[in-house]
């Protein structure tokens, strides 16, 4: 039976989809009967969801960059 | 806009759509060049990958999505930089500035001892609502060390592979699954601790 602190340790495996067969259902098992766990992955999630919605810092010199980029292609191509 | 139509625009030339590029795939490039290069030399890298990518544009035969290519240039870049001073993978563990879900937290029969407690906004909406957590969350991304961080924004923000993720780095998926899993234990430990306490 696993414990609360191997399901932690097998956690982000789980939200990978990187267990085995076997450890996916030791670890459904646990989380139907243990509340601080299910806790523990909806919040683990939580974050996951919270690092891609975090926005992203802005890009200081775009233009000058794209500009640059659309230059050097155009005279890549002679 | 699809990698087909940029394209198109991008070989006709239009600033727009390197404009569009750039906003798009640089990040997971700078990403990349970070976890390889570290920071001191990421944004030269990234820069030599942008005009390998534009003198190449013409020929790029899209086997790969353009993301990957892009990723894959700035992989190869990184690491002729890096030839004769290959890092060693660091799995070492910096510590978090509010901690990771340790053995503390669990009694002798690894049964929670300080279990996780409800947390008040339960949308990342609301959480990224508070500036002082997007400032407390950004501290901790930067405490992590170079790999670690790199790995956790390309699979989370990303989107990227486990297995696409240990290629373009050269180390193995088990080592992209610890650099993982201890990432995230510490954002986890920093969005806890400001829900307990509402401050950084």
């Amino acid at each position: 039976m696993l414990k609360c602190r191997q399901l932690v340790a097998l956690s982000s495996d789980y939200l990978d989809a990187q267990l085995s067969l076997r450890q996916r259902l030791a670890v459904r098992a646990h989380l139907a009967m243990c509340w601080k766990c299910r806790r523990f992955v909806r919040q683990l999630q939580l974050t996951q969801a919270v690092l891609r919605q975090m926005p992203e810092a802005p890009i200081d010199d775009l233009d000058e960059r794209a500009r640059a980029l659309a230059a050097a292609h155009r005279d890549s191509q002679g | 806009m699809s990698d087909q139509q940029l394209l198109r625009r991008l070989l006709a030339g239009e600033d727009a759509a390197y404009r569009e590029l750039v906003q798009r795939y640089q990040g997971a490039m700078r990403a990349v060049a970070f976890a390889i290069v570290g920071s001191r030399h990421a944004e030269e890298v990234v820069q030599d990958a942008w005009l390998a990518v534009v003198r190449s544009l013409a020929g790029f035969e899209q086997r790969a999505s353009l993301k990957t290519w892009l990723l894959s240039i700035t992989a190869n870049l990184a690491r002729t930089r890096l030839k004769h001073n290959r890092r060693e993978v660091l799995l070492d563990d910096l510590p978090g500035p509010h901690g990771s879900v340790d053995e503390a937290r669990f009694d002798a029969g690894d049964h929670w001892r300080q279990p996780p407690t409800a947390w008040h906004d339960d949308s990342p909406e609301a959480l990224l609502a508070e500036d002082e957590l997007r400032q407390c969350l950004e501290r901790t991304l930067v405490s992590l060390s170079e790999l670690q961080s790199s790995v956790l924004l390309l699979r989370e923000r990303q989107m990227l592979e486990l297995d696409e993720i240990a290629g373009l780095l050269e180390i193995s998926q088990a080592n992209v699954r610890v650099l993982l899993h201890r990432a995230r234990l510490k954002v986890f430990a920093t969005l806890e601790h400001f829900e307990e306490t509402g401050q950084c």
